[in-house]
């Protein structure tokens, strides 16, 4: 593709004329010749026309949810996103900026991230936000490293149900300082959390932190987060939570959360097979200085009039380098600008609606996959908005899995930790009820799951 | 260049419609009242007229590549294709959810693949991991690879040390930090690592070294070959920082250099869009030796089926949910396509001649430290401007009124008052010869002005100081203060 490169006649010319050589080579002598590579070893550039051919080619290989009832969640979401959103994120004056290192120059973007973070703090009742991080998973390492910044301990609690996904992240950010990541049992029955386990794990004086999401990683909302504050005392309170979530739940804020993080992709930003996602990250105030990640700040320019500016910046790497409160430079701010579009658009009532909704489906299919011999759904008895776990007491869940996919279906996915030698709870699948899915599709869900189980009224 | 932004005095997303009702959403059955909200969020409720009107307003008040020469050193703000928007927009490759079951996500695993080899040929190393989701993401992963590989040869107790050049990107000692490591920093000798210094600095403790070449200062390191050499020699590894790739690609590659592992940045060499912040996508790379340790999954090939492969025993783990940022790669893999072999390497030639081309006229403004011969950037001092009570940061500002961004400025530190300009290979002889006449203009004009600039923006000179002495972040802060003086304060944003 030339035209990406300007190729006015002559203009490469022009510019090695004015600088007195003749050919490129001359401005790579400083590479070392031993150090020189051959070619790449890739193909011939092609014309737009055909990159789209071969891509789109590549791309149809892909079954994309829309063809399928779609049954998948798991803090990844499908559901529609108004175009409203897409087409400010087509502005290209917000995409093809960088991070607002001249804030004069950047006002939009610094209002729009003012507007974000304005929200994550409504949302989860805490005092500040920042500008984002990565997603989910990764603010809870961050947020993993702010509760030991400001709490003595080696141990990090977290409730075994978490993602496995999750887990690893987390184990990964506790590594460098050499702390450990510890699973809190849940009980067998409803999928809440072991208090009494945090009650004696708190008592010997070595926890730093806890993190406790909401759903939890069955899909359910326990009542004991609810008690943990009172448990805790002074030792952090990390909860994660689903932003739409929040819209009908009590914000964490309110029981006790010192820090409240998240993944914030169902708001406005298309699945993408998993990216780029958003982080969503809330803490107290008297916390964030200790806090990762940009923010923005409202103050005035010299005329008086509000503008807006990243803050409190000694915290960050560019100014503070190896004493920085993290590492993170790039962060999802475009992502952000979705997230508040996407909520604004929609409106406090249509995002509580939503969820009431998707909470509405999901007590349809539990109770179109109750009582089918051979399948535990809900595998646990607690309340839940749009998700929950199911559990086959016979058959692999990827083979049940295919088996609905073949029926296009995407049923879910499976709970257990892919790698090798990973502990097995069992064969166990989150099950979401989107957005999409009508009444028939949930009939269908329970037709072919009797049809796999091999259990009455299962011929589809 | 006459230019002057548009100027909304736009109110604030809550003053276009104040919240009326708190009343509590309808609760949801089975779940027990007292976790459900008391009172609904607190947040507008508005037209999607109004919405749209609000978000344009404001993207009207911000600059970007398609608006403005972007020429921040270390960023490469090149030019964003649009086919790769479009791509990225398709619903098959959009609407994938990552948890779907392999065989119907073939296409992804296919771009992530070959997007895979073409990156593991231009970084000359064997192994590449499309997981992290910026750049400071994968130093920070790749970091714990190399914490991981210690550990399996009983050696990290004692290499605890990563060493990296006072010119190095704030990430790379943050990272290092975050991995458990202590730091050290090797200084510089005309711009370049001093070889002495990192000779006697490497030893027996030394986890890694971590460099960024061509260097902050746009310089090439060419003792490179001795300078891996010193620390392979004292068994320690080598890290590339990939921010600055654009400069070498088919020129040179970490591999041939002698790099265990990298990073590099899509969102820069790659061209996909920053989006005011990020999205990223970091590339990891990894030679034999740490190639075993990148995150799980994998991406294999299994005859025509793509497969993801957890079945890495010395795998690190996650380090982000899901499989990397796709949408990005997916523009990367059409702008990889797109140049091809010979494309990819006048990337480089471009991006080096324009750099030189500006610094060449440019040094005839402002003192250029260090040698001439630059790559994709270059450095500028600002301190004969002090002689007139002017600074880098005047310079900045006054050059945002030409319509074209600022460089990036008081970096690296050890160029005083420094500017690092970054005009990579889209721009076009007009724009460079634009951008340079800029700085002339601005160099040339008086102290009060310099000092007044901005004044096309939005916005005049912003109080940063006061943002960080009294932190307002939220709407909440802002009502909160309202409720305690009595006069509007002039953070309010009502009109």
């Amino acid at each position: 593709m030339e035209r990406w490169i300007p190729d006015e006649a002559g203009e490469e010319a022009a510019l090695r004329a004015a600088l007195g050589i003749s050919s490129n080579d001359e401005l790579f002598v400083d590479v070392p010749k031993k150090a020189r590579m051959g070619r790449i070893g890739i193909g011939a550039g092609r014309e737009e026309a055909e990159v789209v051919a071969e891509i789109d080619k590549i791309l149809d290989r892909n079954r994309p949810t829309y063809r399928y009832a779609t049954f998948l969640g798991g803090r990844i979401s499908t559901r529609y996103q108004p175009a409203a959103v897409d087409a400010i994120l087509s502005r290209s004056e917000f995409y093809t900026a960088y991070t607002p290192y001249q804030p004069e120059a950047s006002q939009g973007m610094l209002r729009s991230l003012f507007e974000f973070q304005s929200l994550w703090v409504e949302l989860s009742g805490m005092d500040v936000a920042n500008a984002s991080l990565y997603d989910g998973a990764t603010a809870g390492g961050e947020a993993l490293l702010l509760c030991r910044r400001i709490h003595e301990g080696r141990r990090f609690l977290v409730p075994a149900s978490l993602p496995w996904e999750e887990k690893s992240v987390l184990a990964n950010y506790a590594s460098g300082p050499g702390l450990r990541v510890e699973e809190i049992p849940y009980d067998p029955r409803t999928g809440g959390l072991d208090l009494d386990f945090v009650r004696s794990a708190v008592a010997q004086k070595d926890v730093f932190g806890l993190l406790a999401d909401v759903p939890n990683g069955f899909g359910h909302v326990d009542e004991g987060l609810l008690e943990l504050k009172a448990i805790l005392g002074d030792v952090p309170f990390v909860v994660s939570a689903d932003p739409l979530a929040l819209t009908v739940l009590e914000p964490p804020g309110s029981y006790g959360a010192d820090v409240v993080v998240g993944e914030g992709q169902g708001f406005g930003i298309a699945p993408s097979f998993g990216g780029p996602l958003l982080g969503l990250f809330g803490c107290r105030k008297e916390h964030v200085r200790a806090a990762p990640g940009r923010i923005v700040g409202a103050t005035v320019d010299v005329e008086g009039r509000p503008a807006y500016a990243l803050t409190l910046q000694t915290r960050e790497q560019h100014i503070r380098r190896s004493r920085a409160t993290s590492n993170i430079c790039t962060n999802e701010s475009l992502l952000a600008l979705a997230f508040v579009v996407y909520a604004t658009v929609v409106g406090p009532r249509g995002l509580a609606a939503l969820q009431a909704s998707l909470a509405e489906k999901a007590r349809k299919l539990a109770t179109a996959l109750a009582d089918i011999p051979g399948l535990k759904a809900p595998r646990f008895d607690a309340p839940y908005l749009g998700e929950f776990t199911i559990e086959l007491e016979k058959g692999s869940a990827h083979a049940f899995l295919g088996h609905l996919e073949e029926h296009h279906i995407l049923g879910g996915h499976p709970l257990a930790d892919p790698r090798p030698g990973a502990a097995s709870a069992g064969e166990r699948i989150l099950v979401a009820a989107t957005d999409s899915v009508t009444d028939r599709q949930i009939q269908k869900y329970a037709t072919v799951t009797r049809d796999f189980l091999g259990a009455p009224g299962g011929a589809v | 260049m006459s230019f002057r932004q548009a100027r909304w005095d736009e109110p604030a997303v809550w003053d276009l419609a104040p919240p009326q009702s708190v009343d509590p959403p309808a609760p949801i059955p089975g779940m027990p009242a007292r976790l459900c909200r008391k009172e609904a969020v607190r947040w507008p409720e508005l037209s999607e007229l109004a919405v749209i009107r609000h978000y344009t307003r404001l993207s009207q008040m911000n600059f970007g590549i398609d608006t403005s020469v972007y020429p921040l050193g270390s960023c490469t703000m090149k030019y964003n294709p649009k086919v790769s928007e479009a791509l990225a927009r398709r619903r098959h490759a959009a609407e994938l959810h990552p948890y779907q079951p392999e065989s119907t996500v073939q296409g992804a695993l296919e771009i992530l693949w070959k997007l895979e080899r073409i990156l593991a040929k231009v970084t000359g190393l064997s192994e590449v991991s499309l997981q992290a989701a910026a750049g400071a993401h994968g130093e920070f992963a790749a970091l714990l690879m190399v914490r991981a590989y210690f550990r399996d040869k009983g050696e990290l107790d004692r290499r605890t040390e990563v060493l990296l050049p006072d010119t190095a990107h704030g990430t790379n000692p943050a990272s290092a930090m975050m991995a458990g490591f202590t730091t050290r920093e090797i200084p510089s000798k005309d711009g370049c690592v001093d070889l002495a210094a990192l000779r006697a600095a490497v030893s027996d403790r030394t986890a890694c070294f971590m460099l960024t070449n061509p260097n902050t200062a746009g310089l090439f390191e060419s003792e490179i070959l001795e300078i891996t050499a010193a620390v392979h020699d004292k068994g320690g590894l080598l890290y590339y920082d990939g921010a600055n790739l654009n400069a070498i690609l088919g020129i040179t590659n970490p591999g041939r250099m002698g790099f265990d592992v990298a990073h590099l940045n899509l969102h820069k060499t790659f061209a996909t869009p920053h989006g005011g912040g990020g999205p990223g996508a970091g590339v990891l790379g990894a030679g034999e030796t740490l190639a075993p340790y990148l995150p799980v999954p994998r991406i294999v090939k299994r005859g025509r089926k793509y497969r993801l492969d957890y079945d890495r025993p010395k795998s690190i783990g996650k380090i982000k949910a899901a499989h990397g940022n796709f949408g990005l790669d997916l523009r990367a893999y059409a702008f990889a396509l797109a140049h091809g072999e010979a494309g990819l390497k006048h990337i480089a030639q471009r991006s080096v001649l324009n750099s030189n081309y500006a610094a060449a006229k440019l040094g005839t403004v402002l003192p250029r430290p260090f040698r001439s011969l630059v790559k994709h950037e270059f450095l500028l001092s600002g301190t004969p401007l002090k002689a007139r009570g002017v600074r880098t940061l005047d310079l900045a500002k006054r050059l945002l009124d030409e319509g074209v961004h600022a460089p990036t400025i008081y970096f690296p530190s050890l160029v005083d008052e420094a500017l690092m300009i970054e005009l990579p290979e889209t721009e076009s002889k007009r724009d460079l010869d634009e951008f340079i006449a800029a700085v002339e203009r601005a160099v040339a004009d008086t102290p009060a002005a310099l000092h007044a600039a901005p004044r096309s923006l939005a916005v005049g000179r912003i109080d940063e100081v006061r943002a960080a002495r009294d932190p307002i972040l939220s709407w909440k802060d802002l009502r909160s203060k309202a409720a305690k003086v009595e006069a509007p304060s002039p953070v309010s944003s009502a009109p």
